[in-house]
């Protein structure tokens, strides 16, 4: 049932459909502030809608793009559903 | 007992102030213009750049309803926030009511902002929107349970379809004359609570109310759509073909209205010149105010059609898709993706650019965005360049064609380049890396385009339109004033043609008398004056005092070059005249050689490319920035930057061997 906890990878890492946890973004406050205000608080569960640039994720019932630049960044867990580099 | 009934009646009749705050893209502009009808008006929140809509709820004329700009939540210090903390916090201009727009479809992130809301404990209603998505995705959402969640009335509804409006209205009236602050649901967070633990707690509420599962049948065509629209090649395909679409859109079927203006008041100045006693008082009337108000609302059908176009676009979820696939470009000027509509915009004209810029979320990326928003081509700066570029490369179409795109290249690439030196310098700071909320596609709603455009025509109206009035008056006195009575020479060819038997060679000479007057009343005329007195400053790019005044009147509005250059060379308007071009051609300096070399007509044009002749543009510039310091720095940059490459021109091509 319980799975070992698995190593953080980038949003870019991930194919289309992977159900993920956030882990971390590393990005600047501010940037970190705008995406927990649309819905991206820490430890969110989300759905990667589209993989690229932009990348599309869905946090709740929010569809939410980010650029390559902050895909990059944000880190999520589990490593079932994610592309090994 | 008589005096309590008088004071309750005096309680009633004071206005009452309704809040309207909600989530971007809960479909709030549209529950507000259902609730409010058009009589609804646009204004800067006080003290701020923020604009705010301000209306009178239906049936209940003492009910003033304010619509907040869409904000997530209160955490966060934006301008919007700021905007909501006045409203909402006593001291400021604290609202009676505050109704909070959901959007049932999103509830939990909806919630977080209602949360927030709550903690403030004001009397609250909560419209929750959009009742037949949530139905679509498969959810049943049960609104009496929320109401004893939150302790306060819920109004189920869909705005668009006017379906709930009446009982939202009643419940806002209701709740108004009550004036009661229910008790807050005991787990609600408190005001200092963090994000998480306010998206735990609406969670747990969303989860409390709603039955039925998500069906992913509506979301495949989401994702389908999103696929195509934000792919690199297929989005950018889909970008050009929407922009091509709405341009032609735009200036197709603003021609018509734009026409009908022009012919309408070309007309009612012909029959004030026909009726009017003659002297000054009918040529201010005629020529001064009557052309000024027509030079004004012959932008209006653009402006209103552009504003019309965009929200529809909007409206369906496309501009933040388009954002993305503009953002690549951008991104590297220092740009953000949003900045492509107020750019393109420029295109027809800066001022609805300008405008337009409004939809760009930073503060510094929108000021980089205005600044360099009058680089474009405007639509003013055309017949400019069909002059020039004719003077240049008449014998060469292909030669003037390259010329001409060459023109809108150098004022896009002028502007692109200009963000990016602003970016690095006077709007140094890290630029927000495109994040964006990616609404639900959706059936756009003509009432909201339609009263967008109409809020955006008012709005062009006051702001730019007296100024344009103004100066149009002031442009026609500077050139008009003071009068030089008949020359000589003039006076000379009208004995001849008084003597002549001929009839055409009477015409003939009665003209060429009252073309040498307007020249002789040009130069001598307080324009003409200036002209001369800055022709100096000028003369290192090889402009003569008539170019200079053409370039110099220009300043206030460039679309008058053409004519102040017929009139100098003494032909009495007609810039339409294929003539004309032939006639300014020829047009001698005092010395006798061409007005117009090759190299000074290239340095007038690439001056006229970069140059920020537009003072309705700057006065724009100063309002939506809010400071006269930004106008001032676009007049100075711009037009030093257009007098440097003017003048390299010249030297280049003086250097190249030709005159």
């Amino acid at each position: 049932m319980s799975r070992p906890p698995s190593k953080p990878v980038p949003l870019t890492d991930l194919r289309a459909g992977a159900q993920v946890r956030l882990h971390e973004a590393c990005v600047d406050h501010e940037c970190r502030e705008w995406l927990r205000a649309l819905g991206l608080t820490d430890a969110s569960d989300l759905r990667l809608c589209k993989h690229g640039d932009p990348c599309i994720i869905e946090v709740r019932s929010t569809r939410i793009g980010l650029s390559k630049a902050v895909a990059s960044r944000v880190f999520v867990l589990d490593g079932a559903t994610a592309i090994t580099p | 007992m008589n005096g309590t009934s008088a004071v309750a009646a005096r309680a009633t009749v004071r206005t009452a102030r309704v809040a309207l705050i909600g989530n971007p893209n809960t479909g709030k502009t549209t529950l507000f213009n259902a609730l409010c009808g058009a009589r609804a008006r646009t204004s800067n929140y006080p003290g701020t750049t923020t604009s705010i809509r301000t209306g009178t709820l239906d049936r209940h004329d003492h009910i003033e309803v304010v619509d907040v700009p869409g904000l997530y939540d209160l955490h966060h210090n934006t301008p919007e926030m700021r905007v909501a903390r006045g409203v909402l916090d006593a001291g400021g201009a604290v609202a009676d009511l505050v109704v909070v727009a959901l959007d049932a479809s999103n509830l939990t992130r909806n919630l977080v902002l209602a949360a927030e809301v709550l903690a403030y404990k004001r009397p609250i209603v909560v419209a929750l929107n959009m009742m037949d998505l949530a139905r679509r995705r498969g959810l049943v959402l049960d609104a009496n349970a929320l109401a004893l969640r939150l302790g306060v009335p819920v109004i189920p509804l869909v705005a668009r379809d006017n379906d709930g409006i009446d009982r939202l209205r009643q419940g806002i009236a209701e709740a108004v004359a009550r004036g009661v602050v229910a008790p807050v649901p005991a787990d609600l967070p408190s005001g200092t609570a963090s994000l998480e633990e306010i998206t735990a707690w609406a969670e747990r509420v969303s989860h409390n109310i709603t039955a039925g599962t998500r069906r992913a049948g509506h979301d495949a065509w989401t994702e389908r759509l999103d696929r195509l629209f934000t792919h690199p090649v297929a989005g950018m395909a889909a970008f050009v073909a929407i922009m091509c679409a709405l341009f032609w859109a735009l200036f197709t079927l603003a021609a018509v209205p734009m026409d009908l203006i022009e012919a309408v008041f070309g007309r009612f100045a012909t029959l004030l010149e026909a009726t009017l006693p003659p002297g000054p008082l009918r040529d201010l009337i005629a020529n001064g105010i009557v052309g000024g108000i027509a030079g004004t609302i012959v932008f209006l059908p653009q402006i209103c059609l552009l504003f019309f176009l965009i929200s529809l676009l909007e409206d369906t979820g496309y501009l933040a898709r388009a954002a993305f696939v503009m953002d690549g470009v951008l991104s590297r000027f220092g740009l953000p993706g949003h900045a492509f509509v107020p750019l393109l915009t420029s295109h027809a004209c800066a001022i609805p650019g300008i405008m337009s810029a409004r939809l760009i979320p930073d503060d510094r990326d929108r000021l980089a965005t205005i600044l360099v928003a009058p680089f474009m081509s405007c639509s003013a700066r055309l017949p400019v360049y069909v002059l020039l570029i004719s003077l240049l490369f008449a014998d060469n179409p292909i030669l003037a064609g390259i010329a001409f795109a060459g023109c809108y290249l150098l004022g896009a690439s002028a502007g692109l380049f200009t963000a990016w030196v602003f970016k690095r310098t006077v709007l140094k700071g890290h630029s927000r890396p495109m994040v964006l909320e990616l609404p639900s596609y959706r059936r756009p709603s003509i009432t909201n385009a339609l009263l967008t455009a109409k809020d955006q025509g008012v709005a062009f109206l006051r702001t730019a339109g007296t100024v344009i009035v103004a100066i149009c008056i002031v442009m026609w006195w500077l050139s008009a004033y003071p009068k030089t009575g008949a020359t000589p020479e003039a006076d000379r060819l009208r004995a001849q043609a008084a003597a002549s038997t001929s009839q055409e060679q009477t015409d003939t000479l009665l003209s060429e008398a009252d073309a040498l007057d307007a020249r002789a009343g040009q130069a001598g005329s307080f324009a003409g004056q200036l002209g001369h007195a800055i022709q100096p400053v000028f003369s290192p790019l090889g402009f003569d005092w008539q170019l200079t005044v053409g370039v110099v009147t220009s300043f206030l509005a460039r679309e008058v070059f053409v004519s102040t250059m017929s009139v100098l060379e003494g032909g009495v308007g007609g810039a339409d005249d294929d003539g004309v071009v032939d006639r300014i051609r020829r047009m001698k300096r005092d010395d006798g050689g061409p007005v117009f070399t090759p190299s000074t007509a290239a340095a007038a044009l690439i001056f006229f490319v970069l140059a920020m002749q537009c003072l309705p543009t700057l006065t724009v510039t100063r309002k939506e920035t809010g400071s006269v310091k930004y106008a001032a720095m676009q007049l100075g940059y711009m037009s030093g930057l257009a007098y440097v490459a003017a003048l390299v021109t010249y030297v280049v091509v003086r250097a190249a061997g030709v005159p």
